[in-house]
């Protein structure tokens, strides 16, 4: 597929964009926090890799390739976005949308899976936390291959790892609580 | 000093060694309180395995090709044509004008009031209306058909070339085929 491109084909590129497309959604999504943000990141990184497609070396995977796009492309949107608003560099910001999230919905409480709760957990980590575990967990990436797309030593991103384990538990746990005082 | 929790979660991902390993297995079964620790991260490792990912609207892979096409059609034109051609069609104009400027200059006579000076008194110009008579023309002509045609070889042996280096690359990692 990425001969074909190269060669010109773009219906090529298209199939390999269809294949990536929903994790490299997800990932944008750890950053932006709204699905339009997150669409414009994920499209960027898809035209980014498309134009820089020749400089792929083939020694990594181009999964590992295409999310060290990703992540330094959310991370300039998330910095713009910082300049511009000067306000979501701290986590009181996600404990914010987290009880906006958790009023929002309390009617629909009986409607929600685990799932949804883990997602909502998620959305609450900072980008650098939802970006290891969904690495991790969806990704099918060794911590190596994390320090590579994240610019980052092996032994960091373990240590990492195990502290956004931690945090989503407790997000978790908190917002199961919550659910429960509600139906309550 | 790794925590217990830290420890189970090695364990789980299966990072520690293989001597740590045995002593967690070993600890799994004689401690009831570390055991139960491990069933609550073995839950919590099967829930997070089971995120789902989220789906991006219908039109995205449609967007991104259109964005491709749309950065290309943007691409401006000096990107697609060789420096080479863009150098000798420049080099040509300077050598024209040069001509044009020696005799323009040659055929002026600057003058004030009754004194007549002329800049060019004691340069002599060649005649150049003698040269451009009908086979230097032909020649002038000539040697623009070969400059162009070398050119046109040179960007398309380029061309060949790449494209044959990115069919035949030996030991490649291929991880999208």
């Amino acid at each position: 597929m990425i001969d074909q491109t190269l060669a010109g084909d773009q219906s090529a590129y298209a199939d390999l964009v269809k294949r990536h497309q929903r994790f490299v959604f997800t990932l944008a999504l750890r950053f932006a926090k709204n699905r339009e943000d997150a669409e414009e990141i994920a499209q960027d990184c898809f035209i980014k890799a498309y134009r820089s497609l020749e400089s792929f070396q083939r020694q990594a995977k181009f999964t590992t390739w295409l999310y060290s796009i990703v992540y330094t492309t959310a991370m300039t949107s998330l910095r713009k976005k910082r300049l511009d608003t000067d306000s979501i560099d701290n986590e009181n910001t996600f404990i914010q949308v987290e009880s906006q999230n958790s009023s929002f919905d309390t009617n629909n409480a009986e409607n929600r899976s685990r799932s949804f709760y883990l997602n909502q957990a998620i959305e609450q980590l900072l980008p650098d936390d939802a970006m290891i575990i969904t690495l991790f967990y969806k990704g099918e990436q060794s911590l190596e291959e994390i320090g590579q797309t994240m610019g980052m030593e092996p032994n960091t991103v373990k240590v990492k790892l195990f502290r956004a384990r931690q945090r989503l538990k407790e997000k978790l746990e908190r917002n199961l609580k919550h659910e429960v005082k509600e139906l309550i | 000093m790794n925590t217990a929790e830290e420890k189970l979660w090695n364990y789980i991902d299966g990072t520690c060694t293989p001597a740590e390993q045995e002593a967690i297995r070993l600890q799994l079964e004689q401690d009831t309180a570390f055991a139960a620790k491990y069933r609550e991260l073995l839950l919590l490792n099967s829930e997070f395995s089971a995120m789902e990912l989220d789906e991006p609207p219908m039109a995205f892979t449609y967007n991104v090709i259109e964005g491709i096409r749309n950065e290309q059609a943007l691409q401006p034109l000096k990107a697609a044509i060789n420096k080479r051609i863009i150098r000798g069609i420049s080099l040509l104009f300077i050598g024209m004008l040069s001509v044009i400027l020696i005799y323009t200059f040659s055929k002026v006579s600057l003058s004030t009031g009754g004194t007549g000076i002329n800049l060019f008194a004691k340069f002599t110009v060649p005649n150049f209306s003698k040269y451009f008579t009908g086979p230097v023309m032909q020649i002038f002509l000539f040697l623009d058909i070969v400059l162009a045609l070398y050119l046109a070889d040179n960007y398309l042996r380029k061309k060949r070339i790449t494209k044959t280096d990115i069919s035949v690359q030996p030991g490649v990692q291929q991880n999208d085929h």
